[in-house]
């Protein structure tokens, strides 16, 4: 508890904290108005149809319904889980960039200890801002819904399922943040790549799958597009992002193996490297 | 905290090392070191630079894995220490701490880690002289500022050792008497200070031992006293005289080795003043200066580790 106090106090004394949680207001208001806009768009679709639709469309129209109203209850989380993938990755470089680890092992030599800390310290804050934007999303996306004369669905299980599951999004890739910053150790190379494999990394693997698999003339290929940590995460929360896309439980899979793992490489690398 | 109450007793502070070594890939950094640090006492580390003192005080901090050998304080490796800090103080690098944090921040975050009470911070920054600047960014301080927050770092947890590298280094003539007297200080108290510097002047006042390594290597170990006592048979007798040449003949004949420095004087080893004294007497030559030159430190580390300071 000691560590993980002195951990949040490491957050707390510097600018990242208020420069972060500036950034994720300023995102989840534009992804609010990005999806109110697009939500606005679907329902006035629906209506247009209202009176003649087949039960086949019918179906499909309170699927689509349950879509929108997920994604307005989750906004703000795609930038929202790249500020958390920082947080972590900064909260690891900066010990070595500021040269604060020899201190910080000084006072706590079990390195373990510390790793894990970390890992307990990002969950935090990946917890808080998934509390902050959903505390703001709800009531948003209620008042909005019902002027627009639509269900709010808050009670609906697969909106409750994606509210959590956003949550569960932001706890992994705050651990993945932790695990990344330990493989590479400099501040501005890690932040860096985990930028660029967030926002171009998607599309790019995206391409990629989608050329392999014309290529090789196998479907299945496409897939395979899940192991992309970005696209699993999708996966995960939405379930239905990809072409014939495998269930749900495997984009969750993959981002929990990828989080185990980023813990144990960090945990190893960091019990046996040379502080110098 | 507790400045006059007894030190634990199971902890009676002394540093042993014993075999360490560090093998990096090309360069054996330290090779079977074995030394020992007494409670009470100031002990200077000093070692050419690259002899292997920073590595060999990571090793004793954990820091570093050594390849083999190791390093106890009171008996116990660093690691076994329950909270450290309160039983180790270190000042490793004069940097080590966030630019955008303040002073006082940094050490809360030391306390907090280390189950320390937060107020212990004012206690350290107020015992270093560095309250007016608690809440300044670290970014803002000087070289000097921040040894010594590296120094009120290594005493909150009250510590029975203090290991210091280079604590000296960015500090000006008062920061360094400052230093010195607070080091003697700690040590009077009964503490361990072990402290390294390439600052051979300073540590003849400071220090009561020194260890001197060099290629990874222990050169001498004692009271600094005895360790420049043990070199004075290298001591040089200093005479200036009119009668140079008649003067070197005459010690030549006693077997001493007389270097000729020109305007009449000459350096003489090999043989005391007394000696020599009596040499120019019987030799009917007139002396105008007769001194002996003891050698301090910095001679006698020169001599130690001649040959071995060089890049490996």
């Amino acid at each position: 508890m000691n560590l993980i106090r002195s951990e949040v106090l490491k957050v707390r004394t510097t600018n990242v904290w208020w420069l972060f949680g500036l950034g994720a207001m300023v995102m989840l208001g534009l992804a609010l108005l990005f999806n109110a806009i697009n939500a606005d768009m679907l329902i006035n679709g629906g209506k247009e149809l209202d009176g003649k639709v087949s039960p086949e469309q019918a179906e499909l129209l309170s699927a689509q319904a349950e879509l929108v109203a997920a994604y307005l209850y989750t906004s703000g989380q795609y930038f929202g889980l790249l500020f958390i993938l920082l947080l972590g990755i900064i909260m690891v470089t900066n010990e070595f960039h500021h040269q604060t680890a020899t201190v910080t092992f000084l006072t706590t030599p079990r390195r373990t200890a510390v790793v894990v800390a970390k890992f307990a310290t990002a969950s935090l804050f990946a917890f808080l801002l998934w509390a902050i934007t959903t505390a703001i999303n709800i009531p948003v996306t209620m008042a909005f819904l019902s002027a627009r004369g639509a269900d709010h669905l808050l009670g609906d299980r697969a909106v409750v399922q994606a509210i959590l599951l956003n949550l569960l999004a932001y706890l992994l890739w705050g651990i993945l943040g932790v695990g990344f910053g330990v493989l590479i150790r400099s501040q501005i190379a890690a932040t860096v790549i985990a930028v660029v494999l967030y926002l171009i990394g998607t599309t790019a693997a995206q391409v990629l799958f989608l050329l392999l698999s014309q290529w090789l003339d196998a479907e299945w290929i496409l897939e395979l597009q899940v192991i992309v940590p970005s696209i699993a995460s999708q996966l995960m929360i939405t379930g239905t992002e990809l072409p014939g896309s495998p269930p749900q439980w495997v984009g969750a899979v993959v981002l929990i193996a990828y989080a185990v793992l980023a813990g144990l490489i960090g945990v190893l690398t960091l019990r046996r490297r040379d502080i110098a | 905290m507790s400045n006059g109450q007894p030190r634990p007793a199971a902890h009676d502070g002394r540093i042993v090392v014993s075999g360490l070594t560090k093998q990096y890939r090309n360069v054996r950094a330290v090779d079977e070191l074995s030394f020992t640090v007494e409670p009470g006492r100031v002990t200077g580390f000093l070692g050419p630079n690259g002899a292997g003192k920073t590595t060999t005080l990571r090793m004793l901090l954990n820091l570093v894995t050594p390849t083999a050998g190791t390093a106890t304080f009171g008996g116990h490796r660093y690691v076994d220490l329950p909270d450290p800090i309160r039983h180790v103080g270190a000042v490793l690098e004069a940097s080590s701490a966030h630019k955008g944090r303040s002073g006082r921040n940094h050490l809360r975050v030391i306390c907090a880690a280390a189950g320390l009470p937060k107020q212990r911070a004012d206690e350290v920054l107020d015992l270093v002289g560095l309250t007016p600047a608690a809440t300044r960014k670290f970014k803002g301080y000087s070289l000097g500022m921040r040894q010594r927050l590296g120094i009120a770092t290594a005493m909150l947890g009250d510590p029975q050792v203090l290991v210091l590298d280079e604590p000296a280094n960015g500090l000006d003539p008062e920061g360094i008497h400052w230093l010195r007297e607070f080091l003697k200080g700690l040590a009077n108290q009964g503490r361990t200070v072990l402290v390294s510097s390439h600052l051979l002047s300073e540590m003849q006042l400071l220090a009561d031992d020194v260890v001197i390594i060099a290629a990874g290597k222990l050169v001498r170990q004692g009271p600094v006293d005895r360790v420049v006592g043990q070199m004075s048979q290298v001591a040089r007798v200093r005479v200036t005289t009119p009668d140079a040449e008649q003067l070197a003949q005459a010690l030549q004949a006693q077997n001493a080795v007389v270097e000729p420095q020109g305007g009449g004087v000459l350096l003489i080893s090999g043989v005391d003043a007394p000696t020599v004294g009596r040499a120019a007497l019987t030799a009917g030559v007139e002396l105008h200066e007769l001194t002996t030159e003891r050698p301090d430190l910095e001679q006698v580390f020169l001599q130690l580790t001649a040959g071995k300071a060089d890049i490996r």
